[in-house]
C-alpha cells in the first residue's frame, strides 16, 4: 500500500531548512567559479552568491544578495519550478544530485524574517516624476521595488482587495503560504511604494487620468480571462473555471467547499494546483484528465509527484466531450485520444484549467496586441503607447513567477530611460 | 549597495582600509595575483616572502587531513620561500604600491645571516614598502640557518630583529613559529631587538597521512615525504592560544598584533580581533575557495557590527581577551545538568552511548520510548550535548551548586549553533 499525504488546504507542503541543516547542504555546493546555477535564474537572484555567503557564515549577506537581486525571493523560493531553471544548472548534477538551491533561499529569506533584518532601504530624496504601476502580482511589485530603491514615488493599482496577483489568488497556499507573499510584499511597502486597492484601471478609473498624474507607467495586468471549453453543458452549476475556483478558495482560506467529487481538466500547473487545492480542502475523490500524455503536459514533474503523494489520480489520453446533467452537472463525458474509447464519470464539481487569456487589454489603451491578445513590447518592455510599460504574464503568456519578476525589473530600467531621456528634451 | 560600515583600522602608525590580508604565501606572489586580491577587497599583503636564498621546490607539496567526507580541515604544505628571482620580487612590489597606493604592501622577509637581513631591509626600503614581516617561522627549510630554527632560538630573533631596525625606519614585525612551548620568549626577544609588531601563526610541523601505497608520508616525492607545515581550521584553536598567552604577557600587552591561522570566514575573523589582533591574515581558505572570501568576511563583519551598534573595529578589538583566565581561577563550586528536549530528540542514542563510553554513564537509555533519561551520576560535562545532532535538542538546563559552597551569580551561555 502506498503511504498517501494527508493534509490541510493551510498547511505547508514541505519543512524547510534549520541553521544546521542548511549548512550542511550549502557544503556540498562546489562554490563555481562562474556559477551556472547563478546564470540559469531568469530573476538574476545569483544562487552562487547567496550560497557562498550561507557557506562562509554570513546568513545575513545571503539575504542581502537575494532581496537586493529579487524582491521576490520569499515567494520565488516556493514556487520556482527549478528542477528547469537553477538546479537543472547546477554542476554538482554531474557528481550526484543538484544543490537544493531553492531551499536554501527559502532559509535565507526566513532568516530573514526572522532576524528581523530590513535589507533594503529606499534613498531619502525622491526623483521628480511619479510613476504608477497596473496590477500587484510579481511583475508590477518587482518594477515598483526597482523603481523605488532608485528613488521613484510608486503606486500601484490593484482591482482586487490585496496585493500578490497569482501569488495571493491562485497558487495552493501549501505551496506557497500567505505569510510568505505578505513578508514579501511588506518589503515592497517597506520601500515606500504605496497600494490602491478594489480598483481596476479601465473601469474605476481610466488610464489617461492615470496619465495626467504619473510621468509613466507599467502595465503588469497577468492573464484572468477564464477559458472554457465550448461543450454541451459548461454553462451547468458545478463547472468553473480555474482562476475562479482558485481565487474562491484562496479568500475563503480553506473553509470552502468544493464537493465530494471533483474532476479537474488540464494538465498544467493550473491543473495541479487546482486539484490539490479541491484535495486539500476535503474533497474525498479528486481525478485529473489531461488530452494527451504525461510526456506532452507542462505541469513540472514535482507537480505531478506532488499531485500522486496525496492520492489524485490522473488519467491521459481523453478529452472532455460533454457535461452532463440537469439543474447542476451530475456526470462527465469524455472521448479518448485513439478515437474509440469513451468514459462517463460522476462528479460534483468539474474545474477547467485549460489555459488563461488576456481579458480585453485594448479596453485599458489603444495597444497593439497580438493574435492572443498579448500586449506587445520591444526589449525594454515599452509598449506602442508613449510612455506605457508592460510585462509579466499580459506580454509573455502563461510563464512563471520568477520571468514575471525579471520581467519588472526589465522595464523598471526601462522606464528610468525613458524619464531621463523625457527630462533631457 | 548593501550594508556599508568603516572597516578601516590602524597598524602601527599605517591606516589600513581593512584588516584582512593575505600571508605570505603562493597566494600573493607576483603582480597579477596580489592585483586580483587587490581587486576583490583585500586590505593589504604579505607579500610571498623573498630571500637571498631562492627557493628551489619539489612537487607535488600539498596534502589535507579530512573528517567524514569534510575535506581540507588541515592543509600541509612543503613550500619553501620565493622560487622567484629576488629583484623580480621586489619589482613586483614596488609596482603593485604604485598602482594600488590604498592597499598596503608588507614585505616578508628571510636572510640566512645579519648581513642578508640588513641587504633584505635596505631593498625594503628602497621600494618603500609599507611594513616588513619577518619570516622566523618557516618550518622546511632545506638550512637550518632559516625559518623555524631561527624563530625558536630568542637570540638570533633579537639580533635579526636589530639588524632590521637599524636599517630601515619601516616598522617591522616579527612572525612567529608555533613550534615552540613559550612564545612569548622569541617574541619579547624581537622586540628587543627593535620590532614593533608581531605575527602569529606560522604552520606547524607536521605528518597528515602516512600513505599505504608507498610507505611513506603524504604528499609522496618519489617513493619519499618529510615532516613539513600544518595551517588552515585546523589549526585555528593553537593560533588562538598563542596570541591570548602573549598579548596577556605583561611585556607584551600592547603590542600590535596580526593574527593568523585557519581565518576563512567573518566569524573567525572576528575571533581574532576579540583576542586583540589589530591584523589579520589568510592563506589557506584562500588557497582552497580563492580570494572572493574577502566579500563575506568584511559583509559578514558588517552586518555584525550593525546588530551590536559598533560604529568601528576600535570598539571591540581585545573585549575577548580579559575573559580567559587561568585554570585555576575559574568557578567550580557548580554543575550545570543537561536539559533535554524530548520533542526535538530524534532518538539516535548518540548522547548515551558517548556518555557511558566516554562520560560518567548518567544517561540511562529508555528502550521503549527511544529517549534517554539523565540519572543522579551526571557531572555536567555535556560530552552529550556536543554529541547530539540536533540542534537545541541538549541544553544546559539546571546549576547544581556543590555541597557547602558559596552560591553566587553566574553567567549562562544561551545559544549554541
Ligand atoms: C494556479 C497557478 C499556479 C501557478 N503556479 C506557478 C508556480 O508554481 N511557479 C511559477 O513560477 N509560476 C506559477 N504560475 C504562474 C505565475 O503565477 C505567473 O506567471 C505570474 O503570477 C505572473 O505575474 P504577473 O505579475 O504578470 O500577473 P498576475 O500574478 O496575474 O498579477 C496580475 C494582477 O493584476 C491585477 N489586475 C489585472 N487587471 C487589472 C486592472 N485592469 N486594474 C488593476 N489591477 C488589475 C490582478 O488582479 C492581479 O492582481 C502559476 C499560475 C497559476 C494561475
Ligand atoms: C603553501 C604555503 C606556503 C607558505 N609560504 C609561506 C612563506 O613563504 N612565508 C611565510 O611567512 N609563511 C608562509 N606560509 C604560512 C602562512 O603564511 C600562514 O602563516 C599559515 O599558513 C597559517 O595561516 P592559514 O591557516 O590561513 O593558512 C605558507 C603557507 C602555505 C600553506
Ligand atoms: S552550480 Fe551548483 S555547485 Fe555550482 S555554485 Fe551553483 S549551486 Fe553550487
Ligand atoms: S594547480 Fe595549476 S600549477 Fe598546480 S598542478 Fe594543477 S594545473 Fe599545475
Ligand atoms: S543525542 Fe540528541 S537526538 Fe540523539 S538520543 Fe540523545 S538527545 Fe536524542
Amino acid at each position: 500500500m502506498s503511504k498517501v499525504i494527508k493534509s490541510t488546504f493551510i498547511s505547508e507542503a514541505v519543512e524547510g531548512f534549520t541553521p544546521r541543516t542548511a549548512m550542511e547542504e550549502a557544503s556540498r555546493c562546489l562554490l563555481c567559479h562562474d556559477a551556472p546555477c547563478s546564470k540559469g535564474c531568469p530573476a538574476g537572484t545569483d544562487p552562487g552568491k547567496f550560497i557562498r555567503s550561507i557557506r562562509f557564515r554570513n546568513v545575513k549577506g545571503a539575504a542581502e544578495t537575494i532581496r537586493e537581486n529579487n524582491i521576490l525571493g520569499g515567494s520565488c523560493a516556493r514556487v520556482c519550478p527549478y528542477d528547469r531553471l537553477c538546479e537543472e544548472a547546477c554542476s554538482r548534477c554531474g557528481i550526484d544530485r543538484p544543490i537544493e538551491i531553492g531551499k536554501l533561499q527559502r532559509f535565507a529569506i526566513e532568516q530573514e524574517e526572522a532576524l528581523n533584518m530590513t535589507v533594503l532601504k529606499a534613498p531619502e530624496v525622491k526623483k521628480e516624476a511619479k510613476v504608477a504601476c497596473v496590477g500587484s502580482g510579481p511583475a508590477s511589485l518587482a518594477c515598483a521595488a526597482k523603481l523605488a530603491m532608485e528613488g521613484y514615488e510608486v503606486t500601484i493599482y490593484e482591482a482586487e482587495e490585496k496585493a500578490g496577483g497569482v501569488l495571493t489568488y491562485g497558487i495552493a497556499p501549501a505551496r506557497l503560504p500567505q505569510h510568505v507573499v505578505d513578508h514579501d510584499i511588506e518589503t515592497v511597502k517597506n520601500l515606500g511604494v504605496k497600494f490602491v486597492f478594489n480598483t481596476r484601471v479601465g473601469k474605476d478609473i481610466t488610464l489617461e487620468k492615470l496619465q495626467e498624474d504619473y510621468a509613466a507607467i507599467f502595465v503588469g495586468a497577468g492573464l484572468w480571462l477564464e477559458k472554457l471549453p465550448e461543450i454541451p453543458g459548461v454553462e451547468l452549476p458545478g463547472v468553473m473555471a480555474a482562476a475562479d475556483f482558485l481565487k474562491k478558495a484562496r479568500k475563503s482560506e480553506g473553509t470552502y467547499n468544493p464537493g465530494r467529487r471533483v474532476i479537474v481538466i488540464g494538465g498544467g500547473n493550473v491543473a495541479m494546483d487546482s486539484a490539490v487545492s479541491a484535495k486539500l480542502l476535503g474533497a474525498e475523490k479528486v481525478d485529473i484528465y489531461y488530452r494527451r500524455t504525461i510526456e506532452e503536459a507542462p505541469a513540472d514533474m514535482a507537480e505531478f509527484q506532488y499531485v500522486l503523494s496525496l492520492g489524485i489520480s490522473i488519467t491521459t489520453n481523453f478529452a472532455p466531450a460533454e457535461v452532463l446533467g440537469t439543474d447542476k452537472v451530475e456526470a462527465m463525458k469524455f472521448k479518448g485520444r485513439d478515437g474509440e474509447s469513451e468514459a462517463k464519470v460522476a462528479v460534483d464539481t468539474v474545474i477547467f484549467a485549460i489555459g488563461q487569456g488576456a481579458e480585453d487589454m485594448g479596453s485599458i489603451a489603444p495597444f497593439a496586441l497580438n493574435e492572443k491578445g498579448l500586449i506587445v513590447v520591444d526589449y525594454s518592455c515599452k509598449t506602442s503607447v508613449d510612455g506605457i510599460f508592460a510585462g509579466g504574464d499580459v506580454t509573455l503568456g502563461g510563464k512563471t513567477v520568477v520571468e514575471a519578476v525579471a520581467s519588472g525589473k526589465i522595464a523598471a530600467v526601462g522606464m528610468m530611460n525613458y524619464l531621463a531621456q523625457k527630462e533631457v528634451n | 549597495m548593501g550594508i556599508k560600515k568603516d572597516l578601516s583600522i590602524d597598524f602601527l602608525g599605517v591606516r589600513c582600509e581593512n584588516p584582512f590580508f593575505l600571508s605570505s604565501s603562493p597566494v600573493g606572489s607576483n603582480y597579477e595575483m596580489v592585483a586580483k586580491a587587490f581587486e576583490s577587497g583585500w586590505g593589504g599583503v604579505y607579500y610571498k616572502t623573498i630571500g637571498i636564498f631562492v627557493a628551489d621546490e619539489c612537487s607535488p607539496r600539498f596534502d589535507h587531513v579530512k573528517k567524514e567526507g569534510m575535506p581540507w580541515l588541515g592543509f600541509k604544505n612543503m613550500e619553501q620561500i620565493s622560487d622567484k628571482p629576488t629583484e623580480v620580487n621586489f619589482d613586483n612590489m614596488y609596482k603593485l604600491k604604485k598602482a594600488y597606493p590604498e592597499k598596503i604592501m608588507v614585505a616578508s622577509i628571510m636572510g640566512s645571516n645579519e648581513q642578508e637581513w640588513r641587504q633584505l631591509a635596505k631593498m625594503c626600503d628602497e621600494v618603500g614598502v609599507d611594513l616588513i614581516e619577518g619570516n622566523f617561522s618557516c618550518p622546511q627549510m632545506t638550512s637550518h640557518a632559516m625559518g623555524s630554527d631561527v624563530g625558536t632560538n630568542p637570540d638570533l630573533v633579537r639580533a635579526y630583529s636589530k639588524a632590521v631596525a637599524e636599517t630601515t625606519k619601516i616598522p617591522f614585525i616579527a612572525k612567529m613559529t608555533p613550534n615552540i612551548t613559550d612564545m612569548c620568549i622569541p617574541a619579547i626577544a624581537a622586540m628587543e631587538g627593535g620590532a614593533k609588531g608581531i605575527s602569529a601563526i606560522n604552520t606547524v610541523k607536521s605528518i597528515t597521512n602516512i600513505d599505504l601505497e608507498n610507505m611513506t608520508a603524504m604528499p609522496v616525492v618519489n617513493g619519499k615525504s618529510s615532516i613539513s607545515g600544518y595551517s588552515g581550521a585546523a589549526v585555528k584553536p593553537i593560533a588562538l592560544r598563542f596570541i591570548a598567552q602573549m598579548l596577556q604577557h605583561e611585556k607584551l600587552r600592547n603590542v600590535p598584533m596580526s593574527g593568523i591561522g585557519g581565518i576563512e570566514t567573518w566569524r573567525d575573523s572576528l575571533e581574532f580581533l576579540l583576542l586583540g589582533c589589530r591584523n589579520l591574515q589568510v592563506t589557506t581558505s584562500v588557497m582552497q575557495y580563492g580570494y572572493r572570501i574577502v566579500e563575506d568576511m568584511s559583509n559578514g563583519l558588517m552586518h555584525w557590527m550593525d546588530e551590536r551598534g559598533y560604529d568601528k573595529l576600535d570598539d571591540f578589538v581585545g573585549k575577548a581577551l580579559d575573559n580567559i583566565i587561568p585554570a585555576e581561577d575559574l568557578n567550580r563550586d557548580f554543575k550545570i545538568l543537561p536539559d533535554f528536549d524530548n520533542e526535538k530528540c530524534v532518538g539516535c542514542g548518540r548522547c548515551y552511548v558517548s556518555c557511558f563510553d566516554a562520560g560518567h554513564q548518567a544517561i540511562d537509555w529508555n528502550a521503549d520510548k527511544r529517549r534517554p533519561e539523565l540519572n543522579e551520576k551526571c557531572v555536567g560535562c555535556h560530552l552529550c550535548l556536543n554529541v547530539c545532532p540536533v540542534a537545541d535538542c541538549i541544553m544546559p538546563g539546571e546549576v547544581k551548586w556543590k555541597d557547602g559552597r558559596q552560591q553566587t551569580d553566574i553567567i549562562l551561555k544561551k545559544n549554541y549553533e
